[in-house]
Formats: structure tokens, sequence, C-alpha cells
């Protein structure tokens, strides 16, 4: 599947770069939102023939939320760990990483501190959206069914979550579209006051 | 991003209702399996259409290419080990799972 999953981007990168004109640009939205609608339906499907989930889930409870706040930890201490590395300063790198894949609204709420940090918040979300689609059935079948919702970040609720319903089960994805609205609700908040801190 | 939030919880509700009251045949079943993979395909074909068509992805991609993957694995290194720390925890009363099936 990771191969298939590749391969699907790369072509489609592909082609848009060397096949189709520019104006097919706008009709992409639609197509990826209803192609959205529909796989969703389809986890749905899922979900409600498990008839037991959601007393699975309920047993969880509040600990559902330790994934998004570790994600959300994992994420920006990673990231400020790579910036580091390559020596950006600490409120850059923080604050790219609490895109959380979220590459849109990233990069928008960077663009009043300076262009160089925005396209580099939006260029790094896509790249983690990206590896999350390709790692997550790896991740899922070797190391674990929560651990593969992580690359996801706020992609979680929805272009991941087709993929991660396929490599796991559907109570995963339940949690894993818990993890995506609460990390989306996140980027908004953390973004700003990342890139904000007083030492750089 | 309420609206599509709203959406989405909708159109997931509506499945698990659907999948809940009427249950679903094997035959059909595994044919909604085939479609669902199509589907997710050609998703992402369309995705990497986007950013192919998108100058701005690729021209910055050459620029940044580094930062970004370096930033990026990172983020995605550290949330899953982060993960791994609490999952015993998560998962904890609750039975592993009664089907997972690989793809």
């Amino acid at each position: 599947m990771t191969y298939k999953i590749i391969l699907s981007v790369l072509l489609g990168m592909f082609t848009g770069y060397f096949i189709l004109p520019e104006s097919v640009l706008q009709y992409t939205d639609t197509v990826i939102d209803i192609g959205l609608c529909f796989l969703l339906f389809i986890v749905g499907l899922d979900i409600g023939r498990n008839k037991n989930i959601l007393s699975q889930i309920k047993k969880m409870g509040f600990r559902i939320l330790l994934i998004p706040i570790m994600i959300a930890l994992g994420s920006i201490i990673g990231s400020s760990i790579g910036g580091f590395l390559i020596n950006l300063p600490l409120n850059e790198s923080s604050a790219v990483g609490a895109g959380f894949g979220w590459y849109s609204l990233s990069a928008m709420m960077l663009s009043s501190y300076s262009v160089q940090t925005s396209t580099l918040a939006f260029i790094s979300n896509v790249v983690r959206e990206v590896f999350a689609l390709i790692m997550i059935p790896f991740i899922a079948k070797y190391i674990g069914d929560l651990e593969s919702i992580a690359p996801a970040g706020a992609t979680a609720m929805d272009t991941s979550l087709p993929i991660i319903s396929r490599s796991t089960n559907s109570k995963t994805a339940i949690i894993s579209f818990v993890t995506g609205v609460v990390l989306s609700s996140l980027v908004p908040i953390l973004v700003p006051l990342l890139i904000n801190l007083p030492f750089k | 991003m309420l609206l599509r939030l709203v959406i989405y919880l909708s159109i997931l509700f509506l499945g698990g209702l659907i999948g809940y009251k009427k249950g679903i045949k094997k035959e059909i079943s595994n044919k909604i399996d085939t479609i669902q993979i199509a589907c997710l395909l050609f998703l992402l074909f369309v995705m990497g259409v986007r950013m192919g068509l998108d100058d701005k992805v690729i021209s910055s991609f050459l620029n940044l290419g580094y930062q970004a993957v370096v930033l990026s694995v990172f983020s995605i290194i550290f949330s899953v080990i982060f993960v791994m720390f609490v999952t015993k925890f998560i998962s904890k009363n609750s039975k592993q799972e009664e089907f997972s099936d690989d793809l």
C-alpha cells in the first residue's frame, strides 16, 4: 500500500507539473472535497458496523485526549530540535512545528511575521502531510495503531483519516478523528503564541 | 473550519448510522473495499496534481526543501515517540482490537 501511495502522489505531481494546465487548479479543490466526503462516509460505515466500538471508546474516556497532547508536544519539541540542528531561531522552528501538517493555515498565520518563515511553514507542513500518508501504513504495521495517528497531526480528521482507517481499525479511526479535531483547534492558538516567544 | 467540521461529522455519523442499522453484506463490503482503495489513490493523485501545478510549492521546495524535510521529519519522529509513551496507559482496560486488517 505504501508504494501505491507514493506512486499516486508522485504521478500526480508529475502530471500537474508537466502535463496539466494551471487552470485545472481551481477544480481540484472540489474534486478533493467530494472524494474526501465519500471516503469519510465509508469510514463511518465501518465504524457503524462494529457495534461495540463506542463502549470501547467510552472506557478510554478522557485518556484519549492524551494522544493529541502528546502529538502536539512531540511535534513542537521535535521541530525545535530539528531547527536547532540547522540553526533556525527557536520561535520560528517551534511555530512551524505547531502547524501539525495544516499547511495553509500555519503559513497564513506566519505571513505577517516573515515571508521566508511563512513559506517554510507551508512547505514543511506539506512535506509532513506527504510523509504522513506514506508512513502511516508502515507505522500501523510495525509500531502500533495509536502511533500511526501521530504523523498525521491535524490531518488525522480529514486527508489522513481514510488511510489510518484502512491501515488499522474503526476504533482507531474514531480516535484519529478526535485527535485531528483537537490538533486543528490548537494550530491557530499555538502558532501565534510560539512565534512571539521572547527568546530566540 | 467549523462548517467543515460539521460537514465531516454529519457524513461520518450518517455512514455510521447506515452501517449500524442496515449492516452490510459480505459481497457488497468487498466491493466497497475496492472502491475505497481506488478513491483513496485517486485522491492522493489529485493532491499530487495540486502540488505539481502550484509553482510556489515546487520553487519553495527547491529553496527550503532541506530545512522543511529536517523540521517535518523531526516533528513526525518525536510525535510518534511521545505517543508511544502513553499508548499502554490509554489502551489499559480496553481489550485489544477485535480485528485489525492489514493492507
